[in-house]
């Protein structure tokens, strides 16, 4: 049933994908409008198979890496359609669509099977952890997709060309003020992530803080958006050079979530051995 | 009873602009004109446009050739006042479906001398708005132009063809929503009084643009344009200390150095907090360093830029004209189908009234006579199953009807129902 409804959340992400290219292509309103709302019906039958997971099991679907996969999937779809309802941001959709649709496939990808969760992993520090530090990490997917937009837009304005393709891209210092925004809103909910972490990194390893590769990596992002943001809100940074920082923050974060901690092996990471 | 779409008149295409002007209607005498179109026994309906680039006459009419004819002694009498003759040749005609598509054409600037401009959609309106006061206006001209600015706003959004720019102007008033989220918040400072300087700032401020200041090496001539714009004019010694305040800068002076150059930008940008600038280089020779352009948060337009994209916009522009004739295309098949169900509305509702009359007219007569004994539920039970027979029997002939009008023959449907039923109108 639930697997059922991930599928379908799938095939929907991929169409709403489907519509969201045509608009940029066509430029026709009415894909502007009819896009967002596949991605809210894919969102709909996502938030379904969560919950039919959580009265199944009892628990979150966070256990496995699938299943995180898919419940990040499904908050930075949710922060979208939020942004998409003030801002009217089509084109984000661009980004978020496609990321959208390739994470749950991936998310197929990795082994199912129903684990049992060993009982020391009970505890309502995860459910926390993990859905603070995916919020934060979802914002910041979406302040990815705005800087991608900057730089593409802040390029062709530099180089005095109109391609097509950009019609309808917002203006830079829209897309500057929606990094910002992001910043302000992932940052502390990053921060919140870390702490909780570390809370039940030290009710269930006796340590809350072990140089452990995930921790390290974290850390990185944490570092580099704290000095984003102070750079912001102090020195003046913004435009090009946030949309870059961002850029490396969030392939960082992204860059470790999706290699699973194979590359440097971590307690943490997907499987709970 | 027969009405026809007629539209008579003449454009830039057709008549010179000496002539254009003699039969352009004033708008102190348009009511007048309209009244006076209206009071004519074959016109039923009227819409006048008239704008420097077209004078058009919209009307509904039953007879086409009385109608036409009718207009053009119209047209001649407003020519013949201003003394002109052989306004014949410069006219042109429309009717039914070749109007409607002319009027949609015209609404969606794709008739216009500069194809996609956007004013046109407004003093259509505007004409419209004129004579529905005039009382001039009925069922099908209502529809008709209501639908003429929906296609204009599908054209616009569905289309490149009114957002790309053509013009310098237009071009850096694109350009500078390109970078600025609000024009309304922004600040313009406008450097040296050139013309095409001018002529750009006009453009930012129509396109909201607040605030202006303005500088020039004489003061007075400062103060001159700063009036013509409501903006500040400022001394051309003390420009400079005003630079961070402003968000866009036009440069349009014919001074032989460079009035800004790259390091002088880039401590403004400090200043500024890194808060994006746009300048536009209109001098000749050029006014401000094109390094400034290598700046992250400066954009340095000059005006062989802006004259190259809008080149580019105008070549992309026929593509998109074609799509607009599309769009166009599915619009006059939707409008003349609903003018189509117009003319069987009527028979519908009649052939229903005909069918229930003689419904009652049976009913009651049973019910007085060989039915007398039923109890009341049974009359009721009698009533609805003769009332379920007609919407049955009905149902069939009218969802033909209406399908029919999508195809040509639907008149010779009507007329045979009519005739059938002896619906003639009484």
């Amino acid at each position: 049933m639930e697997i059922t409804l991930l599928k379908v959340t799938a095939v929907v992400y991929l169409l709403a994908t489907a519509s969201f290219i045509v608009y940029v292509v066509l430029l026709k309103e009415f894909f502007a409008r009819l896009s967002p709302v596949i991605l809210l019906a894919g969102f709909i039958i996502h938030t379904s198979a969560l919950g039919v997971h959580f009265v199944q099991t009892g628990y979150p679907a966070i256990m496995q890496f699938r299943e995180a996969l898919s419940f990040y999937t499904w908050l930075m779809v949710g922060i979208y359609l939020l942004v998409q309802l003030r801002y009217r941001l089509a084109v984000l959709g661009c980004f978020i669509g496609p990321l959208a649709f390739i994470m749950s496939l991936a998310a197929f990808a990795f082994a199912a099977g129903r684990e049992e969760i060993p009982p020391a992993l009970k505890t309502y520090w995860l459910p926390l952890h993990v859905t603070l530090a995916f919020l934060g990490n979802a914002v910041f997917a979406l302040a990815f997709g705005v800087s991608l937009m900057y730089l593409l837009q802040e390029y062709q304005l530099k180089s005095k060309k109109v391609p097509k393709l950009y019609e309808r891209f917002p203006s830079l210092e829209t897309l500057d003020r929606l990094n910002y925004l992001f910043l302000v809103w992932g940052f502390p909910l990053m921060t919140l992530g870390i702490v909780t972490g570390s809370m039940w990194a030290g009710i269930q390893w006796g340590k809350y803080w072990s140089w452990d590769p995930r921790q390290i990596s974290s850390a990185i992002t944490w570092v580099l958006y704290g000095t984003l943001l102070q750079g912001r809100i102090a020195g003046g940074w913004r435009g090009k050079k946030a949309a870059l920082l961002t850029i490396i923050g969030f392939a960082v974060v992204l860059g470790y979530f999706l290699s699973g901690g194979a590359l440097f092996p971590s307690r943490h990471a997907g499987r709970f051995e | 009873m027969e009405r026809e779409i007629i539209i008579v008149g003449l454009n830039h295409r057709t008549a010179p602009v000496e002539v254009r002007e003699k039969v352009a209607f004033d708008s102190s005498v348009l009511g007048g004109s309209l009244r006076r179109l209206c009071s004519l026994p074959s016109i039923q309906e009227s819409v006048i446009l008239s704008t420097c680039n077209r004078v058009e006459v919209v009307v509904v009419a039953a007879d086409e050739q009385t109608a036409v004819r009718d207009i053009k002694n119209f047209l001649a009498e407003q020519e013949c006042a201003q003394g002109l003759g052989g306004l014949d040749r410069h006219l042109y005609v429309h009717s039914a479906e070749a109007a409607v598509r002319h009027l949609f054409r015209v609404a969606a600037s794709l008739d216009s001398m500069v194809v996609g401009e956007p004013q046109i959609l407004g003093q259509i309106k505007h004409y419209y708005v004129a004579a529905h006061e005039a009382g001039a206006v009925g069922t099908i001209l209502h529809r008709l132009f209501h639908r003429s600015f929906s296609v204009a706003k599908r054209v616009r959004t569905e289309t490149g063809i009114a957002s790309r720019a053509v013009s310098v102007s237009s071009v850096a008033v694109d350009r500078a929503r390109r970078i600025f989220e609000r024009l309304e918040e922004k600040t313009v400072m406008l450097i040296g009084a050139g013309k095409m300087g001018a002529l750009v700032a006009r453009h930012l401020q129509r396109s909201g643009v607040s605030s202006l200041m303005v500088t020039n090496r004489t003061f007075e001539r400062a103060v001159e344009v700063a009036g013509q714009f409501r903006g500040n004019p400022i001394r051309f010694e003390e420009y400079p200390r005003y630079l961070k305040l402003a968000d866009l800068v036009v440069g349009c002076t014919a001074s032989p150095e460079v009035l800004l150059r790259r390091e002088a930008v880039e401590q403004i940008l400090k200043e500024r907090k890194q808060k994006p600038m746009f300048f536009i280089d209109l001098g000749d020779p050029r006014n401000f360093d094109p390094a400034v352009h290598e700046l992250d948060n400066a954009y340095l337009y000059n005006i062989d830029d802006l004259e190259g994209v809008a080149r580019e916009n105008l070549k992309g522009r026929v593509g998109e004209v074609h799509k607009a004739e599309e769009i166009v295309g599915e619009e006059v098949t939707a409008f003349l189908h609903w003018l189509g169900s117009l003319e069987q509305v009527p028979t519908i509702v009649a052939l229903r009234q005909k069918l229930e009359e003689i419904r009652k007219r049976e009913l009651e007569k049973s019910l007085g006579t060989s039915l007398k004994e039923l109890s009341e539920r049974e009359r009721q039970a009698l009533e609805d199953m003769t009332s379920a027979m007609i919407s049955k029997i009905l149902h069939s002939p009218i969802t033909h009807l209406k399908r029919q009008s999508e195809e040509q023959d639907e008149a010779r449907y009507v007329d045979a129902l009519k005739k059938l039923f002896d619906l003639e109108e009484k």
